[in-house]
């Protein structure tokens, strides 16, 4: 099981010290799969490339919180230190698989290659195979030693993924990895990524912009605004009764095509630059329901079942317990 | 305006504003030493009527962008008619050539590509303006400038910001303002929103669609996004690898689509829907390989639908009023008049 417990990340610019991600915690169970969903700028791939060991540079880094995986600490180890220590429980898949893939070598080999460094002593050839069956490549991709470029986009990433199942992970993080694809396709790799998850007791954090693809893959979802999480809690829950204003907003301005020319509800503004970041709950100056306590000070977590959102004045009150 | 929503073309319509004949565009591509020639698009016939807005919709590769930039003359035809304030654009020489360019506008889809860093918004946003002599002095350029960035929800002081100091969300309505001064006949919008962020889309969206009845903008507004496209389109046309499989009134192709390709491409958006869960179990194939030349319709091979008939090419054909499916499938009437 994955730990994140109130991580903070800093980058440092000309401006300071700025907090991109503050205070972000979340849990994912093994065959769960966690929605991070927010909009650009909302700290959501900081949050997985920290949890990955990808984001210790010398003006980004972890300032405080613990990353832990089965109860072992990882927050401040290199992707390197983890696979020594028997720690490289995780890995990660892009949006874009051909900046991902090596365009001169052929995927079986890129395969095999994972494969090797995870596990000196596998059959190589065999597991290759059993990767390459587990994420539906075809035989003949690999039978005519094909080239990236050789496949389509759903292929590829197909690729990526089969890369990432090579040292057995414990959790799997999926950074917008279906919205390159067009949408047939995109349903596909869901359709993939939801089957390994339950077939290999995988658990999944699934960051993406788009709420439609976590309605119909998550099974937890976590929105995030600003470096927080402002509200989590499951699908279920979340879709059909948001506490947070801003999660509901979101939910208003997707464009459904069977709702015809209604205007969209929008959120007017935009979403604060990180050195902008306004006192008190960082969405208030976009939100119609704010007012005076929300302009400065704490924010409350307010709570109903599993389910807890930042708000002083959530929507769905009824719902929500002392 | 509701009456140039219904129409596809039939003769009691008004005449279209821009008519597409027989489009068609091939590129040249090697592969493996071998050179392949691509149809991007196939003999695609469209029409604009004034005042709607035509939404082309698609997976990429089905020639939805090739379409637009023929239009603005970015890419040469190699076949068939683009036909605009009466005659071909494509034989149009000169003078009669920038006077179509005043008319027919483009808004991009990135727009942090799409404007020059080095330019001011009023640069910018006046560079067509200036190319046509249309401003009379400094002063009226400001103003027209000014106007046509209230038109699309800036304060006039950004005309002296540069796009490194403004949001994607603004930076597109730069874009738009940019288009519609001196207001065009006909906008050519190629996923305008698809770079946005999804609150940011949603305003970008209903600003278009406030522009489209202040304004009564014609648009082509091509995108893949079928959500974007049924919120802002009076008709759609669906493309499926250069060729037009469906086209009619845009609300009621949403709600029954006919072609087995529209159905599978609505069938396929994730919606917001808490009871709903993908399975893993979706299986439905790739569009083929562009290097390999499909004798027929060119879905038969993900198609479930599919007979011995499908490879002989389907045509696009009446069904359901204002509409018109290119299956062998769909029952196709035979037309009134």
């Amino acid at each position: 099981m994955l730990a994140v417990d109130d991580l903070v990340v800093s980058v440092v610019t000309s401006l300071g010290s700025l907090d991109i991600v503050r205070g972000v915690s979340f849990q994912i169970a093994p065959g769960e799969i966690l929605g991070l969903v927010g909009e650009s700028g909302s700290g959501k791939s900081m949050t997985s490339l920290a949890v990955m060991g990808l984001l210790e540079t010398p003006r980004t880094r972890v300032t405080s919180g613990r990353i832990a995986i089965d109860g072992a600490d990882i927050t401040h180890a290199t992707p390197y230190e983890r696979v020594r220590k028997g720690n490289g429980d995780i890995a990660m898949i892009f949006q874009e698989p051909m900046t991902s893939l090596n365009p001169v070598r052929r995927i079986g080999d890129q395969i095999a290659e994972a494969i090797k460094v995870h596990d000196p002593k596998a059959d190589v050839r065999a597991r290759t195979q059993e990767l390459m069956d587990l994420v539906r490549l075809p035989d003949s991709a690999l039978q005519h030693g094909a080239y990236p470029h050789e496949l389509s986009g759903g292929m590829r990433q197909r690729v990526m993924i089969a890369i990432a199942l090579a040292c057995r992970p414990k959790v799997l993080i999926a950074d917008e990895p279906t919205t390159a694809l067009d949408v047939t396709v995109q349903l596909q790799i869901l359709g993939l990524l939801r089957d390994l998850c339950d077939r290999l007791d995988m658990g999944i954090l699934f960051i993406t912009h788009d709420l439609g693809v976590v309605s119909q893959l998550a099974d937890r979802v976590a929105v995030m605004y600003a470096g927080q999480i402002v509200e989590t809690g499951s699908v279920r829950t979340i879709f059909s009764a948001p506490l947070h204003p801003y999660t509901a907003g979101l939910m208003a301005c997707v464009p459904d095509p069977s709702t015809g020319h209604a205007p969209l509800v929008t959120i007017p503004g935009q979403a604060p630059r990180p050195d902008e970041v306004p006192p008190g709950c960082p969405f208030s100056p976009r939100c119609s329901r704010a007012d005076t306590p929300c302009r400065s000070g704490p924010v409350p977590t307010v709570r109903a079942g599993d389910h807890a959102a930042l708000c002083h004045f959530p929507l769905n009150e009824e719902l929500v317990h002392a | 305006m509701p009456e140039a929503s219904m129409a596809t073309p039939s003769p009691a319509a008004a005449s279209p504003i821009l008519e597409l004949r027989d489009l068609t565009k091939h590129f040249r591509a090697r592969r493996a030493g071998k050179t392949y020639t691509i149809t991007a698009v196939n003999h695609i016939s469209l029409d604009l009527v004034e005042g709607e807005v035509l939404g082309i919709v698609g997976e990429s590769g089905c020639g939805k962008t090739t379409v637009g930039r023929m239009i603005i003359g970015l890419e040469q035809a190699d076949e068939g008619e683009i036909r605009f304030g009466g005659s071909d654009i494509l034989e149009r020489r000169g003078a009669a050539l920038k006077a179509a360019r005043l008319k027919l506008r483009m808004v991009f889809q990135d727009p942090y590509a799409s404007l020059n860093p080095r330019r001011s918004v009023e640069d910018s946003v006046a560079e067509t303006g200036d190319i046509h002599g249309i401003f009379e002095n400094a002063k009226h350029r400001r103003e027209m400038v000014g106007e046509a960035l209230t038109q699309v929800g800036l304060n006039p002081s950004f005309a002296s910001r540069y796009p490194h100091e403004l949001s994607g969300g603004q930076r597109q309505r730069v874009g738009i303002a940019r288009a519609i001064l001196p207001t065009p006949d006909v906008i050519i919008a190629d996923e305008p929103v698809s770079a946005l962020d999804v609150s940011i889309q949603a305003q970008v969206l209903n600003l278009l669609a406030d522009l489209k009845a202040r304004l009564g903008l014609t648009m082509m507004f091509i995108s893949h996004d079928l959500g974007v496209v049924a919120k802002i389109s009076d008709r759609v046309a669906v493309l499926y690898m250069g060729n037009v499989v469906e086209i009619g009134d845009g609300p009621a192709l949403f709600a029954d689509p006919q072609h087995p390709y529209t159905q599978m491409l609505i069938a396929s958006v994730p919606r917001i829907d808490p009871a709903s869960r993908v399975t893993g179990t979706v299986e439905r194939g790739e569009p083929p390989s562009r290097f390999r030349a499909i004798e027929g319709c060119p879905f038969q091979d993900r198609c479930p639908k599919r007979t011995d008939i499908c490879r002989t090419m389907p045509e696009l054909l009446p069904t359901t009023p204002g509409r018109r499916v290119a299956c062998h499938h769909v029952d196709a009437v035979v037309a009134a008049d």
